[in-house]
C-alpha cells in the first residue's frame, strides 16, 4: 500500500479514515479484474455468434447476384431452350421405363416358380464358390490344362525337349485334379450345410426340403472346369425359357405398344442432342468473356510479381492474347431460333405416337402382377405428366429469346422451390433447395414421431412414477444416449439397423406395412429412427425438469383431495409442466433438425425429392439433407464459387430454422417461470 | 351438502366400513379418530412418533402443539397417509382407527380415505387453474361431469370458505391470483367441496399476515359444526383460540392431551407448563 513514510501520509489523508486496501492498477483492485475477466469471457461468447452470424451471412448473400448471373448466361446461352425440349424427353424416358418395367414385371410372372429355384441354385452356388475360392481355381486350372495339353503335345511331336516338358504338366496337371477333385467336393458338401449359404437375404427365397436336396445335388454336380447341369435344373431353364416365350406371345401387343411408345421420341432425341452441343459450345464462349477480366487482372498481378523477365515477358504475351470481345449473342443463338419450326414439326407427331402407344396398353386392373399394376399406376401419373410438359415446352419455345431480362424473383425461387441440385455440371449447376429441406423435414417427421411419445413418457415414468432405484438406472442411462458419438451411432445404423430393417421388410406377412418391401438399405426411416433415438436424451432431460419444477405442493394437494397418482398426472402435473414440455420438444427437434454425422451415413444420400404419391410409404425412400450436403460437399468446392455460395446458403438457412425454435422454445420457457 | 355425492362415493369404497355410511348419526363421546399406541418411522429404524395414543371426538377442534421436530406434522399426516409418499416411512407399531376402519389395513386404499380425511397444507397452494377448478377439482377426478351440480358445490364450497362474496364475479380467472389468504381459503374451499369428515390442516396460517390469519380462525370455529377438525400449531395462542382439545407433543411422544383450557390454565404435565409459559420451544 505504501512504499514510503511520506507517500502514505499523503495517500492516507486523501483516502481518509476508510481507505481501500489491494493493489491497484489505473484504479482497479483485483476484483475488478477478476470480475472483468469474467465478464469479458461471456462477452466473448456473444461476440463469435454475432461474428458467425456476420460471415454467414456476408458469404451466403452474394449467393445470389452470382446466381443471377449463371441464369442469364443460361439463357443467353441457350441452355434454357434446349433444357426445355429435354424435360419432354426426359417426361417420355420416365414413362417409357415405367410401361417396360411393368411389362416385364407381367413376363417374368409367368415362369416365376421356376426361375424362383434357378435363382436360389445360383446363389448358392455362387456361396460355395466364395467358400471353395482358391480349390476351385486351381481345379479348374488343372482341368483346363488336362483338356488343351494333349493337343499341344500333338502339334509338339517334332520336339522332343518341349515334348517331354508338355507331358510332364500333363502329368501333374492329372495329378493335381486327382487331388483337388474330391478336396473340392468334400469343401463343397461342407459348405452346403452352413446354414449362411442358404441365406438369401434380400431376396428371400423360401425352399421345401425336397428342393433344397436337389440344389445341393446340382451344386455339387457343378464341379469347375466342367459343364455338367443338373437334369432337373436343365429342365427346369428350359421350361422357364419356354414359359417367357408363351408369355411374350401372349402380350406381344403389350410390347408392341410399348416399344411404339419408347421410339417415338428418337427425332426429337436427336434434335435435342444437336442442340444441346451447340448450347454447350455457346456456354463456353460465354463463360470465357464473362470470366475474362477476370482473368485478366489475375494475369497482369502475376506480371508484377513477376522479377525473371523471360517469365515476365512470357506472362505479358499471354495478358495481350486475353482478348475482351463481346459475343455476337445473335449469330451464337440463330441455330436454336431455326429449329424452333423443326420443333413445331416434331412435336405433333410424337405426341400423337405416345398417344396412340398409350392407348394399346393394357389396363392397370387387366395385369396380372402386383409389381406390374403398381408400375402401370406410376405410368399413368408420368403419362399426365408427359402431356403437360409438351404441352408447356409447345407454347414456351416460340416465345422464348436469348435477350429477354432474366427476372431477379424467378432466381432466387430457383433456389427456395428449385426441385433440383445438380453440382459439378459441365452443362449448368442447379441449386434447389426443396430435395434438401424436404429430406430434412421427413427425417425430422419420422424422428419426431418416434422420440416424443418414447421420451415425454419416459420422462413422467421416471419423474412421477418410478422408484428411486428405477429413477437411478433409467436416468442416467438415457442421459448416457448422448454420450455415444454421432459417427458411431451412424455406423450402427448403416450395418445393423439398416440391413435388419431391410430383411424384416422383405418378410411377406409384413407386406401391407406401407413402403415396405424397402429397397434401399440406408433411407430416411433408418435415419429418423436413429435420430429419434439420439433426440431422447434431450427432450427426456428437458421434458424431466419441466416435470420437476412442478411444485410438490400441487402434487400433494391433489393427492390428499382423493386424486389417484394418474389423475394427478394428467390433471395437475402434465398441464403445469406442458408449456416445459413443448421447449423440450422444440428443442428435441433442433437437435434433429441440426444432426449431420447420422443423416450423412444413414439416410441414403439421393439428391431427389421423395415421392410422396407413396403415401406413409415415402418414408422408406433415401433423401438428402440440408446438414449432409454440406458436410458431404465443401470439402471440395472452390473457395467463392457460386457451389460453394449455395452451401452457406443452404446453411444459412438452417441456421435460421434452428435459431427460431431456440428462440420460440426460450420464450416458451419463459413464459413457464412466470406462470407460478 | 348433497346426499348424491355421498353415494357416488358409496359405490366406489372399499372396503364396506364405518367410513362409507354416514347412517348412524354421530353421538357427543363418540370417536371418529382413535390412534392406538402408534410409532413410527420414516426409515424403519429410528422412530419419529412412539407410543402415541389419543381418540379425537367428532365435531371438534383438536390441536397438536409441540416444539419443532415433536412429530405432531408427522402424525397429522398420518392420518391420511401422506407419509405413504415417502418411500420406506410406516407405522412400526399400533394402529389408527378412523371410522372403526383401521386406515393401515392393507385392504384399504387410501385414495378412498383421502376422501373422507381433507388435508389444508402450511403453505396456501392452488393448483394453477380458475378458482372454479380448483374448487371442482376433488369432484372432477371422481367422475362427476353435471355441470349443475358441479356449480351448485363451488358456490356452496366456496360460501362456506366465506370466500364466495369475494370471487363470485372472477371464477374464472386463476386461483394463483388471490391474496395470501384467500389463496388459503380457496384451499380451504377445495378440501371442503368434497365433503370429507375430517379435516387436517397442517399450520394453515403461518405464511398469512394477522388479518387473514384471524379471518380462517373465524372459519375453522364455523366449519367444526361440519367437519372434525385437527389442527397443527406453532401459535399457542391460536390454539386456545380455535381448538377445544389441545395434544402436547414432545421429543415424539404425546405428554398430554385434555380441553384446552385446562392446558393452558392447569396443565397435569411439568413439561407443558415448561412450554406453554415459553421456557422452552
Amino acid at each position: 500500500m505504501s512504499k514510503t513514510t511520506d507517500s502514505s501520509k499523503t495517500a492516507k489523508s486523501k483516502r481518509g479514515a476508510f481507505p481501500r486496501k489491494g493493489f491497484r492498477i489505473f484504479g482497479l483492485g483485483l476484483q475488478d479484474f477478476i470480475r472483468y475477466f469474467f465478464g469479458g469471457n461471456a462477452a466473448l461468447a456473444i461476440v463469435m455468434l454475432v461474428l458467425i452470424c456476420i460471415f454467414l451471412a456476408m458469404e451466403a448473400v452474394w449467393f445470389f447476384p452470382q446466381h443471377h448471373h449463371e441464369y442469364r448466361i443460361y439463357r443467353q446461352a441457350g441452355q434454357e431452350y434446349v433444357d426445355l425440349i429435354g424435360a419432354e424427353i426426359d417426361a417420355h424416358t420416365r414413362l417409357g421405363s415405367s410401361v417396360n418395367i411393368a411389362y416385364l414385371a407381367e413376363v417374368n410372372e409367368s415362369s416365376k416358380r421356376e426361375d424362383r429355384l434357378i435363382n436360389a441354385l445360383m446363389q448358392v452356388e455362387t456361396a460355395v464358390e466364395n467358400r471353395t475360392e482358391r480349390l476351385t481355381e486351381r481345379l479348374e486350372d488343372a482341368r483346363e490344362l488336362i483338356e488343351e495339353l494333349p493337343e499341344e503335345i500333338e502339334d509338339a511331336k517334332d520336339d522332343a525337349e518341349e515334348l517331354a516338358e508338355l507331358q510332364a504338366d500333363l502329368i501333374k496337371a492329372q495329378k493335381e485334379e486327382q487331388e483337388f477333385a474330391p478336396q473340392w467336393r468334400k469343401a463343397a458338401a461342407e459348405a452346403l450345410e452352413l446354414p449362411e449359404v442358404w441365406d438369401f437375404g434380400v431376396n428371400v427365397v423360401k425352399l421345401t426340403d425336397n428342393e433344397k436336396e436337389t440344389i445341393k445335388e446340382a451344386a455339387l454336380m457343378a464341379e469347375p472346369g466342367f459343364e455338367t447341369e443338373h437334369p432337373f435344373f436343365a429342365a427346369l431353364s428350359e421350361e422357364s425359357k419356354q414359359k417367357k416365350e408363351v408369355a411374350r406371345e401372349r402380350l406381344v401387343a403389350f410390347k408392341a405398344a410399348v416399344d411404339e411408345l419408347r421410339g417415338a421420341a428418337s427425332p426429337m432425341k436427336t434434335l435435342h442432342g444437336e442442340l444441346r452441343t451447340i448450347a454447350m459450345e455457346n456456354r463456353e464462349v460465354l463463360d470465357k468473356f464473362e470470366t475474362a477480366p477476370a482473368r485478366l487482372e489475375a494475369l497482369l498481378e502475376g506480371i508484377e510479381a513477376t522479377k525473371d523477365p523471360e517469365e515476365r515477358k512470357r506472362k505479358e504475351e499471354m495478358a495481350a492474347a486475353v482478348v475482351i470481345e463481346t459475343p455476337d449473342y445473335v449469330a451464337l443463338t440463330k441455330p436454336i431460333y431455326e429449329s424452333q419450326s423443326k420443333h413445331a414439326e416434331l412435336i405433333v407427331p410424337f405426341v400423337e405416337t405416345v398417344k396412340t402407344g398409350w392407348e394399346k396398353l393394357p389396363e392397370v386392373n387387366s395385369l396380372e402382377t402386383k409389381a406390374g399394376r403398381a408400375k402401370m399406376r406410376t405410368a399413368v401419373s408420368d403419362y399426365e405428366n408427359f402431356l403437360r410438359s409438351t404441352e408447356h415446352a409447345t407454347k414456351a419455345i416460340p416465345e422464348w429469346r436469348h435477350d429477354r431480362p432474366m427476372s431477379k424473383v424467378k432466381t432466387v425461387l430457383a433456389f427456395f422451390v428449385g426441385k433440383e441440385w445438380v453440382t459439378n455440371s459441365s452443362w449448368h449447376e442447379f441449386y434447389g433447395l426443396l430435395p434438401l429441406l424436404s429430406g430434412s423435414l421427413c427425417i425430422s417427421v419420422v424422428a419426431m414421431v418416434l422420440a416424443v411419445p418414447f421420451s415425454v413418457a419416459a420422462a413422467v415414468y421416471v419423474n412421477q412414477l418410478a422408484w428411486w432405484r428405477e429413477q437411478n438406472f433409467i436416468k442416467p442411462a438415457l442421459e448416457f444416449i448422448q454420450a455415444i458419438p454421432s459417427v458411431v451411432l451412424g455406423f450402427f445404423g448403416i450395418l445393423v439397423l439398416g440391413t435388419a430393417l431391410r430383411n424384416l421388410s422383405h418378410i411377406e406377412s409384413l407386406s401391407w406395412v406401407p413402403g415396405f418391401p424397402m429397397s434401399e438399405r440406408l433411407n430416411m426411416l433408418t435415419a429418423g429412427i436413429l435420430l429419434a433415438f439420439m433426440a431422447v436424451p434431450t427432450i427426456f432431460t428437458l421434458a424431466e425438469d419441466a416435470l420437476n419444477n412442478v411444485p410438490k405442493a400441487f402434487t400433494e394437494a391433489s393427492l390428499a383431495l382423493g386424486a389417484s397418482r394418474l389423475q394427478t398426472i394428467f390433471r395437475v402435473v402434465m398441464p403445469t409442466a406442458v408449456s416445459g414440455i413443448i421447449a423440450a420438444i422444440l428443442l428435441g427437434f433442433g437437435r434433429i433438425i441440426g444432426e449431420t454425422m447420422v443423416v450423412l451415413l444413414v439416410a441414403g444420400n439421393k439428391i431427389q425429392i421423395p415421392d410422396f404419391s407413396a403415401g406413409i410409404g415415402v418414408f422408406t425412400q433415401p433423401a438428402h439433407t440440408m446438414t449432409g450436403i454440406i458436410a458431404q460437399e465443401l470439402g471440395e468446392v472452390d473457395k467463392g464459387s457460386l457451389h460453394w455460395r449455395a452451401l452457406f446458403m443452404v446453411g444459412m438457412i438452417l441456421f435460421v430454422i434452428s435459431l427460431s425454435i431456440n428462440f420460440a422454445a426460450q420464450r416458451i420457457l419463459k413464459k413457464l417461470h412466470q406462470s407460478y | 351438502m348433497n346426499v348424491t355425492m355421498s353415494e357416488t362415493q358409496m359405490d366406489t369404497l372399499k372396503p364396506e366400513s364405518e367410513l362409507t355410511s354416514n347412517a348412524r348419526p354421530v353421538e357427543a363421546g363418540d370417536v371418529v379418530i382413535e390412534i392406538d399406541d402408534v410409532n413410527f418411522s420414516y426409515d424403519g429404524n429410528k422412530d419419529v412418533l412412539r407410543d402415541v395414543s389419543m381418540n379425537i371426538a367428532p365435531n371438534e377442534v383438536t390441536a397438536f402443539i409441540g416444539p419443532s421436530g415433536c412429530g405432531k406434522t408427522t402424525l397429522l399426516r398420518c392420518l391420511n397417509r401422506m407419509n405413504d409418499l415417502i418411500p420406506g416411512a410406516g407405522l412400526t407399531k399400533g394402529a389408527i382407527r378412523i371410522l372403526d376402519t383401521n386406515i393401515y389395513d392393507p385392504a384399504v386404499d387410501s385414495i378412498e380415505l383421502r376422501k373422507h380425511v381433507g388435508m389444508v397444507f402450511q403453505k396456501y397452494n392452488p393448483f394453477p387453474k380458475s378458482i372454479y377448478e380448483n374448487v371442482a377439482y376433488g369432484l372432477r377426478i371422481q367422475g362427476i361431469r353435471n355441470k349443475a351440480m358441479l356449480d351448485e358445490v363451488v358456490r356452496e364450497s366456496l360460501t362456506a370458505a366465506g370466500l364466495w362474496e369475494e370471487v363470485k364475479d372472477r371464477l374464472d380467472s386463476s386461483g394463483l391470483g388471490l391474496s395470501g389468504g384467500q389463496q388459503q381459503r380457496l384451499c380451504i374451499a377445495r378440501t371442503i367441496a368434497v365433503q370429507p369428515k375430517i379435516i387436517l390442516m397442517d399450520e394453515p396460517c403461518s405464511a398469512l399476515d394477522p388479518i387473514s390469519t384471524a379471518r380462517i380462525e373465524d372459519l375453522i370455529t364455523q366449519l367444526k359444526t361440519q367437519f372434525t377438525i385437527v389442527i397443527v400449531t406453532h401459535n399457542m395462542q391460536q390454539a386456545t383460540r380455535v381448538s377445544d382439545k389441545t395434544a402436547f407433543f414432545y421429543l415424539g411422544e404425546l405428554i398430554e392431551m385434555a380441553d384446552t383450557t385446562k392446558i393452558f390454565s392447569n396443565p397435569s404435565m411439568r413439561q407443558t407448563e415448561d412450554y406453554i409459559s415459553g421456557r422452552f420451544g
